[in-house]
């Protein structure tokens, strides 16, 4: 019989709040996360608006001792949620953790670059037409951040945890952009059933609400341009939806193996039953328009967990407000669940939360578990205007009661990456 | 004018806070900076660097602190600093004090040489001439 995973503790900074439970009463009563961009002067750009993590600081006892002084800014994140999650689950302190059966497989996007200082040394060292790389060696290596260079690396976010908690298991991160951190739950249960590992932290982390970040989402016509009705712009599945709201944060979960959480006496908030993980293989940024890869990714899923079409309670969707992935994320529903796709609600938080791009996946997992506790549907924020290509029910502004056993969580990025989880109440 | 003292002391201190991320008050002249204040590789370049900003010096590679004499091997042996590794430490860092470590020139023990007063010897040095 193969090895069981479990989920024994949740955290998380999001633009709605910096903990698991403001957050979720947030996008309960369907706030919006939005506000114009503070971290940089966006005002001359399309979208001038975002999904910013607010008036976060890195909390102690993290802050003390400089372990984390050059930290990136998603790394702080993930570090608050790390902690709120480890301290959750009681692991650390249960007399049960291995630290070398302990690891880590994160969606965490890349840090920010050293952007200033590299974009200063361009211009000093510029040539008409050409960088005079004579003039930059000149330059370089007085002004550029040493540790700006390291941190940006995607496994930082991982190293961090690792020194801060103490783990010496398995360290992966994965770079599936915006499916990152999905995949990235997905692959850490595996990592339990094979053995390899006893526990796992994983999730996701990204912020990329810089100048860099902003023009490359704004040069794909991908972003929400309403910077007159910010507060509703990201719009899921609603017929005037015009792109996504960038967002960022940072989510965490602790994955155990089911016995070592029954020997313990841990609280198990859910268990992860499937995973599935697709390719389009059709283009760079267009989706399959017949929603097939999605297709396959949840079809993996519904394999792998063993379960059939008719005891999915709940989909949570990527839903992320471009035209594009609702309406394929529609198609790829239907195509797995042929008329059931009716009678299965559907809802997108990127309504409230905006897009966290790599965090995305796990913090939407992160509510899936929530509402599987609670028993309600968070809701699809700002849907107004049914598009007959979007025919489904979902959960339109209002929380819903349900009986939720198995829920189902999509991911999709660019590229054609599509990742599925499935999870159960325990 | 030469820059007295406690104001070099006050400058470093400063870099040194920004750059390790420690309390104000663990910054004293005896404080090592691998031991007492945590530094690691990658946090001698960023203090060489941002020393270089504060007091509008040029620290050549292998001037504050050692860069590759631990690769020589008529420098060292069985782990310890040969008589002659450590002549030639002393005459190029008259910045480090080594009346301690010279009874036993462990490699493993050189970290220890470099503390907040090292620092503050070699600016003074620097822009005192």
């Amino acid at each position: 019989m193969r090895r069981r995973v479990v989920i024994t503790g949740m955290g998380c900074v999001t633009p709605l709040g910096h903990d698991v439970n403001s957050t979720w009463e947030a996008l309960l009563r369907g706030d919006s996360g939005m506000a114009p961009v503070t971290i940089f002067n966006a005002s001359t750009f399309p979208a001038s608006f975002c999904a910013e993590v607010k008036n976060f600081q890195l909390p102690q006892p993290l802050a003390a001792g400089g372990k984390h002084q050059h930290a990136g800014r998603h790394t702080r994140f993930t570090l608050a949620a790390a902690m709120e999650a480890w301290q959750a689950s009681g692991l650390g302190e249960s007399g049960h953790f291995d630290p070398d059966r302990t690891g880590m497989y994160l969606g965490s996007g890349e840090g920010s670059l050293d952007f200033d200082n590299f974009t200063s040394l361009l211009v000093d060292a510029w040539a008409g037409n050409r960088l005079n790389t004579v003039r930059w060696g000149e330059l370089a290596f007085g002004r550029m951040n040493v540790h700006r260079e390291t941190e940006q690396e995607g496994n930082m976010v991982v190293a961090h945890l690792a020194a801060e908690f103490g783990l010496r298991g398995p360290a992966f991160n994965s770079l599936t952009a915006c499916a990152a951190s999905t995949q990235a739950v997905g692959e850490a249960s595996l990592l339990i059933r094979r053995g390899d590992a006893e526990a796992m932290l994983s999730g996701g982390a990204h912020s990329m609400i810089h100048p860099y970040g902003v023009t490359g989402f704004t040069r794909l016509t991908a972003l929400s341009t309403r910077n007159d009705q910010m507060q509703t712009a990201s719009r899921p599945f609603d017929m005037t939806r015009d792109g996504f709201v960038l967002g960022e944060g940072a989510s965490i979960l602790i994955l155990e193996e089911y016995e070592l959480a029954r020997r313990r006496g841990a609280k198990m908030l859910a268990e992860v039953i499937g995973y599935g993980s697709s390719a389009d293989a059709f283009r760079i940024t267009d989706q399959d328009p017949q929603g097939e890869g999605a297709a396959a990714g949840m079809r993996a899923a519904l394999a792998d967990a063993g379960v059939g079409i008719d005891q999915i309670d709940y989909i949570s969707a990527h839903g992320t407000s471009t035209a594009q992935n609702d309406s394929v994320e529609t198609m790829g529903i239907k195509a797995v669940f042929g008329q059931r796709a009716y009678q299965v609600p559907v809802s997108s938080m990127k309504g409230s939360i905006g897009h966290l791009i790599a965090a995305a996946g796990a913090t939407e997992m992160i509510t899936c578990v929530l509402a599987l506790r609670d028993q309600v549907i968070p809701p699809t924020a700002n849907y107004r205007v049914p598009d007959p290509e979007c025919d489904l029910d979902y959960v339109p502004n209002q929380p819903r009661k349900a009986k939720l056993e198995t829920v189902m969580s999509n991911s999709f990025g660019f590229g054609g990456q599509n990742d599925t989880l499935i999870i159960r109440r325990i | 004018m030469p820059m007295p003292q406690e104001e070099v002391l006050d400058k470093v201190r400063e870099t040194l806070v920004d750059a390790l991320g420690v309390d104000e008050e663990e910054v004293t002249p005896e404080a090592t900076l691998t031991g007492d204040l945590g530094a690691e590789s990658i946090d001698f370049l960023d203090i060489v660097f941002r020393l270089e900003k504060a007091f509008s010096i040029k620290i050549p590679p292998g001037d504050l602190f050692p860069d590759n004499i631990l690769n020589n091997p008529q420098f060292v042996e069985n782990g310890k600093l040969t008589q002659a590794g450590l002549a030639t430490l002393k005459q190029s860092m008259p910045h480090v004090d080594f009346s301690e470590f010279q009874a036993d020139p462990d490699v493993n023990r050189m970290p220890e040489l470099f503390k907040v007063q090292t620092i503050v010897n070699y600016v003074q040095n620097k822009v005192n001439g």
